[in-house]
């Protein structure tokens, strides 16, 4: 009796979940699949047919330098990335949640880069970095401007560092604010009663609490820099040459311009994959490792 | 004393706010320079670019509105944005529901199964989804672009649903049984009417990552015809790049409704962003 309501339930339950499973098989979990086998494979994109090679696009990985620049330009890139809208996400919620007006404005107006592309907002920083720039050099004389912000990988690199950081900084704002906002204010009376200046409250009160937040923020920094694609895409398309290339650009160039070795690029793919999880597992294990401790 | 801290603490204060003002200009630098030169002529743009335009021109307008296929591209976004956000709720609701309501293996099993699928990266998927979007003829096909957003969205949206309905009491389900509803009248009658603030923060959430995504339609659409906002905006850049005039006006054209959408829904929107966001 009681295995056949089980077993009523199940169908049922497979009946709501069938259009939802369905899509995800099709359109997710099959091709992260079948992507480990082609990553096998000396698939082409063009040829019907094509070989198992084993481990061999691994290995091939190994000598292409390309590859490593776009792996050693994506650490880099996630370093300061992580670091940077972080820190300038928490100032910002800080500075914005002391104000007794224009709260709800400046929040607002923080977050407007949120709602429009990357797309859009990198080709706007275009015209900032390869226009704006230099009539400021010119006409104001502000000569530390005057690099080409989008053509030399040595200041192209902060060149996309600001426009990521423009885009993600107001919702990394937003998450902060609400861990703010969650901080119990007599708490922070208390502090203040026992002396504390308006940095010791934030850093010994204040800054605990909000961990659960941050936990949020570095994660989702950390997925979304190692996969970034838009900003550069815009300002450099990974150029010259291949200095600016993250991984997932190099990934796209290599499957959908020029040669089309599906196989290699899927055994690219795999390894940005991995590298991927493996980060964000280790931070959430730590961060949530330090909520727990206090 | 007291005077004295009270002093210390509005210095502070009118510095964090010389702050906030430097910050908030640097922040709509890039939108105003965008806007103010697009009312440029191309030789108005080289003279003076940080000044008023002299004789402000909606030529840019025109010409961009053209060059990009603005009208088609826009009914393109949001027939896009609007069939794949509706897949996914209607997808991710009642399977959501189910999850949470039924108690077996099996339901804890399809749920670990979906939350896991988060990790997965975009990237690691685009080649072989590519093959599939070809085997199925998928390419230039919007309602076929919408189903694989539906795939790739809904696991997030099953787990934002299960977590809210968790939260409603299962007596009202049980009381509409008794009144003789099928699971299927609870669910449309009883249920999905509750859900609702979960459903806004699903769609608003799904919403913006559907219309401002570029490289899954990148991949899919090489027909003009059925190039979204950001692909049509992306080939004027490549074909006019130094016509910047009618650029920066294809820039704010594909910008405005977002932006309108956002300064009418600004309050919805940031609280389904953030909760959406703490509980993802």
């Amino acid at each position: 009796m009681n295995r056949e309501m089980q077993r009523k339930a199940n169908l049922m339950l497979l009946l709501f979940c069938l259009p939802a499973l369905t899509v995800y098989i099709i359109f997710k979990l099959f091709p992260a699949i079948s992507g480990f086998y082609y990553s096998l494979t000396n698939w082409n994109g063009l040829n019907p047919t094509f070989d198992f090679v084993g481990f061999a696009n691994y290995q091939k990985m190994a000598s292409d330098s390309d590859f490593w620049r776009s792996l050693g330009f994506t650490a880099k890139y996630v370093a300061a990335f992580v670091v940077m809208a972080n820190v300038m996400a928490l100032i910002l919620a800080v500075a914005i949640e002391s104000r007794r007006h224009l709260r709800g404005a400046l929040r607002t107006i923080f977050y407007m880069p949120n709602m429009i592309s990357m797309v859009i907002g990198g080709y706007m920083w275009m015209f900032i970095f390869t226009k704006v720039v230099y009539y400021l050099a010119d006409n104001w004389h502000w000569t530390f401007l005057d690099h080409s912000w989008t053509g030399d990988p040595n200041y192209s690199f902060w060149s996309i560092l600001i426009v990521s950081c423009w885009g993600a900084v107001g919702y990394l704002m937003i998450i902060y604010i609400a861990g703010l906002q969650g901080v119990p204010s007599d708490l922070k009376e208390a502090s203040k009663l026992d002396g504390c200046n308006s940095f010791q409250t934030f850093w010994y009160v204040v800054r605990p609490l909000i961990r659960p937040a941050a936990t949020i923020c570095v994660f989702w920094t950390l997925n979304s820099g190692f996969q970034v694609f838009d900003v550069i895409y815009t300002l450099t398309g990974g150029g010259p040459g291949t200095a600016t290339q993250s991984v997932a650009i190099n990934i796209y160039e290599e499957a959908f311009k020029g040669n089309t070795r599906f196989g290699y690029s899927t055994a690219k793919s795999m390894v940005l994959f991995l590298i991927v999880l493996l980060v964000t597992l280790v931070q959430l294990s730590i961060m949530q490792k330090q909520e727990e401790d206090l | 004393m007291r005077r004295r801290t009270y002093r210390h603490v509005s210095v502070g204060y009118v510095l964090v706010d010389v702050f906030l003002v430097l910050a908030l200009l640097l922040w709509l630098f890039p939108l105003y320079m965008a806007l103010l030169n697009s009312f440029k002529t191309n030789g108005e743009l080289f003279t003076n670019i940080l000044a008023f335009s002299e004789h402000p021109t909606f030529d840019n307008y025109v010409r961009a509105y053209q060059k990009m296929q603005y009208g088609r591209s826009l009914l393109n976004t949001v027939f896009l944005t609007a069939l794949g956000v509706f897949l996914i709720v209607a997808f991710s609701s009642v399977a959501g529901w189910a999850l949470c309501r039924t108690k077996t293996k099996l339901s804890n099993i399809i749920l670990k199964f979906f939350i896991f699928s988060m990790l997965i990266p975009f990237s690691a998927i685009m080649i072989p989804l590519y093959k599939i979007v070809t085997a199925f003829h998928f390419r230039n096909s919007l309602a076929g672009l919408s189903l694989i957003y539906a795939g790739l969205g809904v696991s997030m949206a099953i787990f934002l649903y299960h977590g809210f309905v968790k939260g409603i009491p299962y007596e009202i389900e049980e009381a509409a049984l008794v009144d003789g509803c099928n699971k299927f009248q609870v669910f449309f009658h009883v249920v999905f009417p509750l859900l609702k603030p979960i459903t806004a923060t699903v769609v608003i959430t799904n919403a913006l990552w559907i219309w401002n995504d570029f490289l899954l339609p990148l991949i899919v659409l090489s027909d003009r015809k059925t190039y979204t906002l950001l692909l049509s905006t992306n080939t004027l850049f490549g074909q006019y790049s130094n016509d910047w005039t009618s650029i920066l006006s294809a820039l704010i054209l594909s910008a405005l409704p977002v932006i309108i959408f956002y300064l009418f829904f600004q309050k919805k929107i940031l609280a389904g962003i953030t909760s959406g966001a703490l509980k993802g």
